[in-house]
């Protein structure tokens, strides 16, 4: 009869035991957006491959435009068959469904704003989330009389010799600094000859 | 009878426990898949990416240099080669690519210092920025626009038209000051140094000519 008890507490010990495990798998919740890359592969991507494309290339059949502007801007003006994706609406169900079906058919997302540097966290987002086949269009975007121009636009580019230019500005400077001897100009002096005067008096 | 049942039950109840215990370890092979997703969550690190908090100007950065404000680290993420020709002062240098390298960490994953990310424009800082913040990394920063911000800012500045108003006159100031702060040498601020030396007159004597004593008698 003692071995009974010991036996019933054991599996009530099971029973219990198991049922914790069950209920930690139940109400466990996996975020809804997973990264696919952790930050290494990220950075080894970002530092050899090529993301950046041109606005020469607009005509490439794989490429799908995306928009990252607000729908107000959007509106105003963009690329032609663009889509519109704001960035903060990124994470929408319906937006991620339209990203994975770009995936699937092999089409290259290429990402779009106001100028690069704008574009270029979204799209670190996106490729993060598991698009490999994300590219960042390096154009600016600028109004003119109400219609939308665009412009190539470089990015990283040292627009500047800063170091040059303080020297120069050094060197400049010092050549001013320069004590100027102011030359003695020569006087002249011109020393009025006396007339010779004519002997005078005598008797 | 229910003792016979009992006990064939409690003959393979090891088994039993043994089995759940193998099926509940079979569910760690999930979890390395899951592993991957270090950091903070996609939709934080989206949420971080649109607040603009992260941006230093120009101005606050020069203006903690001169003060000489000792709560901040500057990282320059752009490669050695620019790094030498021209940084701020007291930058570090890690170059983006390096970033995650073991011997950066402690530059980087701390929570006294203020870190503020450069490179020429933002765009390699705002990458560098992203990638710590998602290893939720504390106090991060980037300067906005940076070298060839700062050099339109503060080293080059450019001086207001005449009808600007008095405030854009003093923030010429400033950053004319503060650019001299930086190496910068201005032909106005040399010309106070001008020593003209006047030239010595020179001073003639003329000697009067002795006159011959003339004529009388």
């Amino acid at each position: 009869m003692k071995e009974l008890e010991k036996t019933k507490r054991i599996s009530i010990a099971t029973t219990l035991f198991i049922l914790a495990v069950l209920i930690g798998l139940f109400t466990f919740k996996r975020p809804k957006n997973t990264f696919v890359h952790t930050t290494k592969n990220t950075l080894e991507k970002i530092s050899n491959q090529n993301y950046l494309t041109s606005i020469s290339e607009i005509n490439n059949p794989k490429y799908v435009f995306v928009d990252i502007r607000s729908a107000y801007e959007f509106e105003k003006g963009s690329l032609k068959n663009a889509i519109n994706i704001h960035t903060p609406d990124f994470l929408a169900d319906g937006n991620l469904k339209v990203f994975k079906e770009l995936k699937n058919v092999e089409k290259t997302i290429v990402l779009y704003g106001k100028n690069p540097e704008e574009v270029n966290l979204p799209f670190l987002l996106l490729y993060q989330l598991g698009f490999d086949n994300v590219k960042l269009l390096t154009i600016e975007l600028d109004y003119v009389q109400n219609s939308l121009f665009t412009k190539n636009s470089t990015v990283e580019i040292s627009k500047n010799n800063i170091a040059a230019f303080i020297n120069a500005s050094q060197k400049n400077a010092g050549l001013q600094t320069k004590i100027t001897k102011a030359k003695p100009t020569r006087k002249k002096i011109v020393v009025r000859q006396k007339k010779k005067k004519a002997a005078e008096g005598g008797c | 009878m229910d003792k016979k049942r009992f006990a064939k039950i409690s003959s393979f109840r090891y088994a039993i426990m043994a089995v759940v215990l193998i099926l509940l370890a079979g569910g760690l092979v999930i979890l390395p898949k899951y592993e991957k997703n270090e950091g903070i969550s996609a939709d934080q690190l989206l949420s971080n990416i649109i607040s603009l908090e992260r941006y230093v100007s120009a101005d606050d950065i020069s203006n903690k240099l001169i003060t000489q404000d000792p709560s901040f680290i500057l990282i320059d993420v752009r490669d050695k080669e620019s790094y030498g020709k021209y940084t701020l002062p007291n930058a570090i240098n890690i170059p983006l690519k390096n970033l995650l390298d073991k011997e950066f960490e402690a530059y980087l994953n701390q929570d006294q210092y203020d870190v503020v990310f450069f490179s020429n424009d933002n765009f390699y800082a705002d990458q560098a920025w992203a990638i710590c913040n998602r290893l939720s990394y504390a106090n991060l920063h980037v300067l906005k626009g940076g070298l060839n911000g700062w050099f339109t800012t503060i080293i080059n500045p450019e001086k207001p038209s005449e009808n600007m108003p008095a405030s854009a006159f003093e923030l010429y100031n400033t950053r004319k000051a503060a650019s001299m702060f930086f190496g910068v040498v201005y032909p106005d601020q040399a010309k106070i140094n001008t020593v003209v030396k006047r030239a010595p007159k020179k001073i003639i004597t003329v000697k009067k000519k002795k006159r011959v004593a003339e004529g009388g008698c």
